[in-house]
């Protein structure tokens, strides 16, 4: 229990399990189950775009992508617009969405590394150029996802749904790739000390750039995904998951001066995360109580998780 | 107002425009500029009301109505950034300013300098308080009023609702909060049940209300403020729940989902929302005001309404993905500026 207790990702999961008791006790026995599968369906796109920012801010103080939102906004604005609602295109979709993300991690790059500009002003300054491109493609029209694909983000297997399992998949990829990897090693290493992780022969940069591309084809998976699931993208439609990103990583046990990432944390903050909201309307807290309460409740969260780090 | 003439006083613009002008009593205003001044481009009411000026002000242009009416949007919806470019606009000469403004008190500084420099400035949806600036405003509290109306006419027993309301903090969220408050204290039939925020985002009302939903009991009817009814719709679906009576707010996917829950099963509800057009409405108010018309300050403009007679007509209207929407004509601004008088 003891060493339970002490792991980072406990207290996100912690929180999550709390909250959802609290909820639930609202609710009759049906309710529950209801509240857990809309948990694991929203708590899904957080998670994955979670994924993305955790790995970058793993790679140290100052590394963060703010333009997750207009990535979001753009694969789903560009790939909605490539499959044109025709049947049988869900695999072209993936494709522009996943292009875009590759595109837009490239670009991020390109300005932190060849303009050495600080990654929160490169990615603040791109994400302008990307929500106006996605402005200018479609003119914030909303085209329907293909039947097959909405039919799909929307279902469920074995009463879970399926951008869980999604979800759920590309976490266990992510923790691989960070705690069996090579790749991993070094990004922990360049996240810790990036000038020792580079003296022992780290190609730091190129980590790096990878960490930047990565974090953009998560977002563009997720943009893709949440326009299928809400039947269409929408120019607003990242707007929820830029802090968002960045608070199911903190909540999560990850590291905010780098060095140290934590998978199972994310998922367990991007379920509490939505619980929260949840709760404090269920009770029927006002918008200003509600911000109030989420904000302290993060805070104290994250001082429960950081404390029991420096006790160690 | 009917929606079938609004949608012909839209066909008809194309003659009013160069008529008008002609047969007007008023000073000429060939030679006059105006100005667009609007904070935000990032969703498609705010897309289509752009299309809309650019295509009854760019008319108006190529009749040589005026000189120029040009567009200006703020990339990151903030006042200091308007107020900028507010300044920008008074330096360049433009004899009028329509403005649709990111908060209803911060620019009046920028706004006093714009009518100390002569310019007119006429602003509309997002409305500014300072005195010397005119405003078009939609009267957000009977929109929301209006919706606990038409429950009532459809519930008579009253029952359970869900309020789903805009971005918190925001004048537009208040007012529509504070016109179904008024609405359900008349019907004391109606209990608001559960409230959530849905940022007039299709997505976000869906996260809330799926969210909320496990927790309430039946649901018979839910009122919005436009641009969140089909999210509910899709939450609602999602929990295998008997659907409510939602009220819409005009967007076409709303409308398309309306339309086929009808086919289905006789689903009636209502939609109203805001017509993105208002801002050719302004647009002529403008150039009214230019050419000399007495006009009073505050004018009211109606919101659109979608009946289940109006549905099929305005659905076929609509652009795929868009929002419904009516190009308001000159002689629609002489109509509401005298109606404005009447009512002084």
């Amino acid at each position: 229990m003891e060493k339970i207790i002490s792991r980072p990702w406990s207290w996100s999961w912690l929180a999550a399990a709390l909250t959802f008791a609290i909820t639930s006790a609202l609710t009759d026995g049906s309710g529950a189950g209801a509240l857990a599968y809309a948990a694991l369906s929203f708590g899904a796109f957080a998670a994955i775009v979670g994924l993305g920012q955790m790995i970058v801010i793993t790679l140290g103080p100052g590394n963060v992508d703010l333009s997750i939102p207009a990535v979001m906004t753009l694969s789903g604005t560009l790939a909605l617009k490539a499959m044109g609602s025709e049947p049988g295109t869900a695999m072209l979709g993936l494709g522009v969405a996943v292009l875009v993300g590759l595109g837009t991690g490239a670009a991020n790059f390109a300005l932190i590394y060849a303009l050495r500009l600080p990654p929160i002003v490169a990615t603040l300054a791109a994400s302008l150029v990307y929500q106006s491109i996605a402005i200018w493609s479609n003119r914030g029209l909303r085209i329907k996802p293909p039947a097959g694909l909405a039919d799909f983000a929307t279902g469920r297997v074995l009463g879970v749904p399926n951008v869980a399992l999604v979800g759920l998949a590309l976490a266990i990829v992510v923790w691989i790739a960070l705690e069996r990897s090579v790749w991993g090693r070094w990004l922990l290493a360049s996240g810790q000390n990036l000038r020792a992780a580079r003296l022992a022969g780290v190609p730091v940069e190129t980590v790096r750039a990878s960490a930047y591309v990565t974090v953009t084809v998560l977002a563009s998976v997720a943009g893709y995904l949440l326009a299928s699931f809400s039947g269409g993208a929408a120019l607003n439609m990242g707007q929820d998951y830029l802090l968002m990103s960045i608070a199911v990583v903190v909540i999560g046990g990850t590291s905010i001066a780098g060095g140290l990432s934590n998978v199972p944390g994310v998922w367990g903050a991007a379920l509490f995360m939505f619980l929260v909201v949840s709760m404090l309307n269920s009770y029927g807290a006002g918008a200003g109580v509600r911000m109030v309460l989420t904000g302290l409740i993060i805070i104290g969260i994250v001082i429960a998780a950081s404390t029991k780090r420096a006790r160690k | 107002m009917t929606i079938s003439r609004l949608l012909l006083g839209a066909a008809a613009i194309a003659v009013s425009a160069g008529v008008a002008s002609a047969e007007s009593h008023l000073s000429e205003t060939s030679d006059m500029r105006i100005a667009l001044s609007n904070n935000y481009a990032g969703n498609s009411w705010r897309q289509a009301m752009l299309q809309s000026w650019e295509e009854v002000a760019g008319k108006a242009v190529e009749n040589g109505v005026v000189a120029a009416a040009d567009a200006y949007t703020t990339s990151e919806n903030q006042a200091t950034e308007q107020a900028a470019q507010i300044q920008n606009l008074i330096l360049q000469g433009y004899d009028a300013i329509v403005l649709n403004a990111a908060s209803p008190t911060a620019l009046n500084g920028a706004v006093r300098a714009a009518c100390d420099a002569g310019v007119v400035v006429v602003s509309f949806d997002g409305v500014v308080t300072e005195p010397c600036a005119w405003r078009i405003a939609v009267d957000f509290q009977q929109m929301g009023r209006e919706q606990v109306e038409y429950l009532a006419t459809r519930l008579p027993d009253g029952g359970n609702l869900l309020e789903i309301r805009g971005l918190a903090g925001v004048f537009v969220d208040d007012e529509i909060h504070a016109g179904i408050q008024a609405g359900v204290e008349a019907n004391p039939q109606f209990e608001i049940v559960g409230s959530v925020h849905g940022d007039w985002a299709q997505d976000v009302a869906q996260k809330a209300v799926a969210g909320i939903l496990p927790s309430l009991p039946e649901i018979d009817g839910v009122v919005t403020q436009g641009g969140d009814g089909y999210g509910a719709a899709q939450a609602f679906e999602a929990a295998g729940r008997d659907m409510p009576i939602i009220v819409l707010g005009n967007r076409q996917d709303e409308m398309k989902w309306w339309a086929e829950m009808r086919d289905e099963s006789g689903y009636e509800t209502l939609s109203l929302s805001i017509a993105p057009g208002v801002a050719t409405l302004a647009f002529w108010v403008s150039q009214q005001i230019l050419a000399g018309a007495e006009v009073p300050k505050d004018l009211t403009v109606p919101f659109l309404k979608v009946t289940q007679d109006t549905l099929d007509e305005t659905l076929a209207a609509t652009p795929e993905g868009s929002v419904a929407n009516v190009l308001y004509s000159q002689e629609d601004a002489q109509k509401v500026i005298a109606d404005a008088k009447e009512a002084m």
